[in-house]
């Protein structure tokens, strides 16, 4: 067996796994998509802002209804010190 | 002429691999190390990618337009006189008011969002039961009722019990019944939640009568969404007024700007490994020269020498993109990036169980081939091109 044929065989075993990642992927959406509805009428029904990803201060919690300065406000000289804060950008109302 | 020349670059690419093959243990380790750092870099922007996704998707129905009251460059409560002012404004459908804000729980150093509002006059209101796993919504007259969410009941380990207490601001105990719990569909948007009445709000935070924490404001016509809130700036001057777009927009910088400054962070470790590459790649080894030389001898060309370089070069870096990718995904897939999840959480004491689905357009994998196998392809051209050089009589020299 000649070395390409090798490549070739690699190369075809992560074609298969992707394209079933791919699929897993789309799988993934749809079923997110059926559940979408559900989502709608919470965020609808109760007025909601923003993902509960980060609960650890007001501004990671809610971003898209805090003030960019939020993070300094504690005192005067706060500095930000939550770790979450170093990668959320501050909001831009 | 085509045959030949497809002929030639198949023995070149074979002699390419044999030539890997025999350098297996240094391949293998720069493969294994490229592949994690694409794996990284590749699981960071799928991740961020998920984020902003699943926050356009979750978050189209946010109130059109909610207003805060500003003072001293902080949210205060805002009167409830200001919806006579709001009613004046041709164009609004309605006004609803809401109390919410955060309650630290000191047993468990956990962070709640506590929201009273009267849910029967929101959109979708009265569906509002089917977000939910257990029970029912808290009635309108009802008082000391409440629905929370996954990590609320897991936090204050309710199990079979349905009471809450927390303490108001003079530390006196308030307690509520627990009528729903919150599906764990709706988690990512509700884990931290407790919902009750208004005047319950009201009541556990110590909110004077006659205020409320802000105002969602619906409007007849969509298209006048930013009139509106324009006329409502202009009229209550004291307040902040951010409409759904906005809402959405910040959601698209907040993960967009946090993926560029991992990106940066990473992206300093893919330089690290780049010089590295340039530097195992520019050392010639006695074995190599000789190798080389010998090819020259038997009839090689530079631009022979150059192709096998370059294919070395392309399939160390084409594989360990592949790799990199395949496992990106399976990272954020599969195991909801539990290398990112510290990073994401925090200090968090409670957080959702969401399932993250990567969201891989071609840009991605375009952005993220751009910044690895290209920068690494062209580190490795000049090392190359001093390789392909080599005088052929510097084997017998």
């Amino acid at each position: 067996m000649r070395p390409v044929h090798l490549l070739l065989a690699i190369v075809f075993v992560l074609f298969v796994a992707d394209t079933a990642l791919f699929f897993h992927a789309r799988i993934q959406r749809h079923q997110f998509y059926a559940n979408k509805k559900i989502l709608d009428i919470t965020t609808a029904g109760l007025g909601l802002t923003d993902l509960c990803v980060s609960t650890e201060a007001r501004y990671t919690r809610h971003p898209a209804v805090s003030d960019k300065i939020v993070p300094f406000m504690d005192h005067p000289g706060a500095i930000e010190h939550f770790p979450t804060g170093s990668f959320w950008a501050p909001a831009f109302p | 002429m085509l045959k030949t020349v497809f002929e030639k670059h198949l023995n070149i690419l074979d002699y390419s691999l044999s030539s890997l093959w025999r350098r297996r243990l240094k391949n293998a380790s720069v493969l294994l190390v490229f592949a994690g750092v694409i794996f990284l870099l590749a699981s960071f922007q799928m991740v961020t990618q998920a984020l902003t996704q699943l926050a356009k998707d979750s978050l189209e129905n946010t109130p059109e337009i909610t207003i805060q009251r500003m003072s001293a460059g902080r949210q205060e409560a805002i009167p409830l006189a200001y919806m006579d002012e709001l009613s004046t404004i041709f164009g609004i459908q309605k006004v609803v008011p809401r109390i919410w804000g955060y309650y630290f729980d000191e047993a468990n150093l956990a962070n709640y969002t506590v929201m009273g509002l009267d849910v029967s006059a929101m959109p979708f209101g009265k569906k509002l039961n089917l977000a939910l796993r257990e029970g029912r919504f808290p009635e309108r007259e009802g008082t000391g009722e409440s629905v929370i969410g996954q990590s609320v009941y897991t936090a204050k380990d309710l199990k079979n019990r349905r009471v809450i207490s927390f303490f108001r601001p003079d530390l006196s105990l308030k307690s509520f019944k627990v009528v729903g719990i919150f599906s764990s569909i709706v988690d990512l948007l509700t884990s931290d939640l407790i919902v009750m009445n208004i005047e319950d709000a009201r009541d556990l935070f110590a909110i004077a009568p006659g205020f409320v924490t802000d105002l969602c404001v619906y409007v007849a016509n969509p298209m006048e969404v930013d009139t509106i809130a324009k006329k409502i700036a202009d009229r209550l001057s004291d307040t902040r007024v951010l409409t759904r777009s906005q809402i959405m927009k910040t959601y698209q910088v907040v993960f967009g700007w946090r993926s560029g400054f991992a990106s940066v962070c990473l992206l300093t470790a893919l330089a690290a490994f780049i010089i590295l590459a340039w530097d195992k790649a520019s050392g010639l080894s006695p074995e190599e020269r000789r190798e080389i030389s010998i090819l020259k001898i038997l009839g090689w060309e530079t631009t022979d020498v150059l192709a096998v370089r370059f294919w070395e070069s392309f399939l160390v870096a084409a594989l360990a993109f592949v790799i990199g990718c395949t496992f990106a995904y399976i990272h954020v897939a599969f195991f909801d990036a539990t290398l990112f999840r510290p990073v994401l959480l925090g200090w968090s004491v409670i957080y959702p169980s969401f399932q993250l689905i990567p969201n891989i357009s071609v840009d991605d994998l375009l952005l993220i081939f751009c910044f690895t196998v290209i920068p690494y392809l062209a580190a490795t051209v000049i090392p190359a091109w001093r390789c392909a050089i080599v005088p052929a009589d510097s084997a017998i020299r």
